[in-house]
């Protein structure tokens, strides 16, 4: 535990320069008319993006950064070079705060659970210390020099930080490869991952031989109108949507050499998930470029981020698959939010052959970056499944996220 | 009005070649990882930083441009209905000295340009023997490629390329002709095919894409089929097809959705572009020896076109989007893939992305000639000139064209 420092972000001067540099010098193409956002990100808008880019003071994002509990510690996955990890961590007054830990995905980072932080800590709800680590190959922890860091090695990582802070049983909230990189933790580490909350739901329709409940429902039961547009919003991410995974699953060093030699390269393959998997988020310029810049100065470089596509389609013999994270994994107590604009959006009867589900929260809106647009929404589902009452009360072994109130004793006279 | 058809010399504006160098340094390339020169995991990092250094430092585009510019260049304007009245369009036009040569269309491919034909064009023009069929070679550079005009509106696919092509042979006088094609060049003269039937003389394909035979339009071929006896060179087809399906169609993928975003990245920086194309460069063709000159040569033409270099990956969005929005999966090329009455020359190499089975090719059309080589790649016209050459000889001669 000594080994963990606290740490401020502080990128160097040269690399601010790299950036204003080669935005002055950006080339851009033209683009095809009345594409509106068909085809990728609008000339218009990575245009001015660009230059505002330009001339925005990452500094003054970096200060604001800054008044976050961060730190760092050394971590070393079997089999790898020991690994710095960069995490926010907001402990709680309250001593009997559930450990949490938030994992982010991919174009996301350590930043998206900054919204929730404040909300969590409101009084009226279960107390959480909340660990909230940069991925490795991600903002600003290590990269990692050695292939063959998938599934396993990311929940290791993720589980060895969580122990090293003292915390022997936990609970997890994810999205994107949060949802993966969580479910992995609860499929390696079930006596220390009590519960997970995940906001992206991956999952198979239940079949007679596994999930005889569900399938007869699912069989019987009409779709729901939700339901229905949920998989008319899925098909059209697998038609028109996945370019970009199959590219960083198979070629990802290509990529990078774009990703690292023009920040323009790197915003327009960014902002163009921005746009496309919300449910209309009002992002501002300064979002967008912190959002951005966070790849841009990353310790591994913004190429190396999305090797982790790689690595999980290319699993080791020894590891876990990206099936097997869609399967039923027991013990581990589960709370979904289903979000309409999600890029999978999924019938009840399938994300429920998930595992032993203990909450689930069906919103109006809100899209695939759930703890960005809608942390009103996270926030109480986090605090209902494990708050008194919920689902998941009391799941961490004397982390009942509350003190114990002193008994009013009657006086004795 | 009539498109008249001038001598044309590339000349790269100083300016652009300085501001290449500009941007080639300095560059900021990925880290490196024990992995990071593993082709598996795309371009790698010492070959990038090799050819950027070259790039930068040593090669001479303007020597390039002079080789480049001993062809017979011309340029001309097309008009393309529903789209640019008088669309530039660069080619190649060699016309053989030798009695009854056939005129010819070659139509290069994507990471390929016009580049493609130099090495075949003396081959097909002055051939071997005395004997041997010769033809009069018009090589374009596509819309959006090359030194050819970039298209402005949307819907500009597989029909409009076919359309400049056939309009460009008939100007130069040529009502009857031959098409060769690989890559974009199969969708393109198979088009051509369908537009202009009674223009087509023969086809032939070194890329050849076609569905299994169906029981519906080619019975005979669907027993061949199911009986499943492949030969080891077909089965070693279809291994290298699942490869490219797997693991070689990112880019595609990509550009079939969103080309607009790696456009950016194409259009800002020469070694993303550089990375792009030099990895297929590599992962589609037979082992062939690429000098850097080559490379450089073959991207510069990217980098240099009138176009810009994300204009091309275009074509990509258009043809699996023929209604502009959604993606059709029964798109234009299905109807491509329907029998054709042109007569067809089908060329397999077995280092090319997609390998299909015999039985499926005879599905395109009367098959006057097939060759399975046992060597080659996806760039056949470059890789194997003598081979290919060889083949359309032996294919005209085969289906008894000759040139009227």
């Amino acid at each position: 535990m000594s080994a963990t420092q606290p740490f401020q972000i502080s990128v160097p001067q040269e690399k601010i320069d790299t950036l204003k540099s080669k935005l002055s010098q950006a080339e851009f193409p033209d683009e095809l008319a009345a594409s509106g956002w068909d085809l990728g990100a609008p000339l218009a808008d990575v245009k001015r993006l660009a230059r505002a880019w330009e001339n925005w003071d990452w500094r003054q994002a970096e200060e604001r950064l800054n008044k976050v509990p961060q730190y760092t510690t050394p971590i070393t996955v079997d089999g790898f070079h020991e690994l710095n990890i960069h995490f926010v961590w907001q402990k709680s007054e309250v001593k009997n705060a559930i450990p949490l830990l938030f994992v982010h995905g991919w174009p996301g980072s350590f930043l998206e659970v900054l919204p929730i932080l404040p909300l969590l800590a409101a009084p009226g709800g279960p107390a959480f210390h909340i660990v909230a680590p940069s991925l490795p190959n991600f903002g600003f922890s290590s990269g990692v020099k050695t292939r063959g860091f998938g599934a396993k090695q990311y929940a290791e990582t993720c589980h060895k930080l969580m122990l090293s802070l003292g915390y022997n049983e936990y609970v997890t909230q994810g999205g994107d490869w949060g949802f993966y990189i969580t479910r992995a933790i609860g499929y390696f580490y079930p006596s220390h991952c009590r519960a997970s909350h995940i906001n992206m739901l991956r999952a198979d329709p239940p079949t007679f031989l596994k999930h005889p409940t569900l399938a007869l429902q699912h069989k019987l039961a009409p779709y729901s109108q939700k339901e229905k547009d949920g998989f008319a919003r899925t098909e059209w991410f697998g038609k028109e949507g996945r370019g970009y995974f199959i590219e960083q699953a198979t070629k990802p060093q290509t990529l990078a050499y774009a990703l690292n030699d023009s920040p323009v390269a790197l915003l327009a393959w960014i902002y163009e998930k921005l746009h496309d998997w919300t449910d209309s988020h009002p992002w501002t310029d300064d979002e967008i470029f912190t959002w951005i810049s966070i790849y841009y100065f990353s310790t591994a470089g913004p190429g190396a981020a999305h090797r982790i596509y790689y690595e999980f389609m290319h699993p080791r013999p020894d590891s876990i698959s990206r099936e097997d994270l869609h399967r039923w994994i027991p013990n581990v107590k589960l709370g979904l939010a289903y979000n309409p604009k999600e890029l999978s959006v999924l019938p009840k009867s399938w994300c429920r052959t998930l595992g032993p589900v203990v909450f689930e929260s069906f919103n109006e809106s809100g899209g695939h970056f759930y703890a960005t647009e809608k942390p009103a929404f996270l926030a109480r589902d986090l605090r209902t499944m494990f708050g008194k009452g919920g689902g998941a009360f009391k799941v961490v072994k004397g982390k009942s996220g509350y003190d114990r109130t002193p008994r009013a004793y009657p006086a004795k006279l | 009005m009539a498109p008249t058809v001038k001598p044309y010399q590339i000349t790269v504006p100083d300016s652009a070649i300085e501001r290449l160098k500009t941007k080639l340094s300095p560059t900021t390339l990925p880290g490196e990882t024990t992995f990071s020169n593993d082709w598996k995991w795309g371009a790698p990092l010492d070959d990038i930083k090799r050819l950027v250094n070259f790039w930068h430092k040593n090669y001479d585009w303007r020597q390039a441009e002079a080789e480049l510019n001993k062809l017979p260049q011309f340029m001309t304007t097309v008009s393309v209905d529903g789209h640019e009245d008088a669309l530039a369009i660069h080619f190649i036009h060699q016309k053989s000295e030798k009695p009854n040569s056939i005129p010819l269309l070659f139509c290069h491919g994507w990471a390929g340009s016009f580049i493609e034909v130099t090495k075949i064009l003396p081959l097909l023009t002055s051939g071997g023997s005395d004997s041997e069929q010769t033809f009069h070679v018009v090589a374009p550079s596509l819309p959006n490629c090359g030194f050819s005009q970039r298209t402005t509106k949307p819907g500009f696919g597989i029909s409009q390329y076919a359309e400049v092509c056939h309009k460009l042979m008939l100007q130069l006088g040529y009502k009857n002709y031959v098409t060769q094609g690989g890559d974009w060049g199969f969708p393109i003269t198979r088009a051509m095919g369908f537009l202009y039937p009674s223009h087509v003389l023969a086809s032939h394909l070194n890329f050849i894409l076609s569905l299994p035979p169906s029981p519906l339009y080619t019975p005979l071929l669907v027993l061949q089929y199911l009986t499943g006896r492949y030969t080891p060179a077909e089965k070693a087809g279809l291994e290298r097809t699942k490869w490219f399906t797997a693991e070689g169609s990112g880019y595609n993928q990509i550009q079939a959705t969103k080309p607009h975003t790696p456009g950016f990245a194409l259009a800002d920086s020469p070694v993303a572009l550089l990375a792009w194309i030099y990895e297929k460069l590599h992962d589609w063709t037979d082992q062939y020896p690429w000098t850097d000159e080559e490379i450089l040569t073959w991207i510069s033409i990217y980098y240099f076109s009138d176009a810009g270099a994300d204009a091309s990956v275009r074509l990509y969005y258009e043809i699996t989007h023929p209604n502009g929005h959604e993606t059709q999966v029964e798109g234009p090329m299905n109807d491509l893939m329907k029998w054709n009455k042109v007569p067809l020359g089908l060329s397999y190499f077995p280092k090319d992305v997609i390998v299909v089975l015999s039985s499926w090719g005879r599905t395109l059309g009367p098959v006057v000639f097939e060759k399975r080589h046992e060597e080659g790649g996806h760039f056949a016209s470059y890789e194997k000139p003598d081979l290919l050459a060889s083949d359309l000889r032996t294919m005209i001669a085969n289906s008894g064209i000759s040139c009227s």
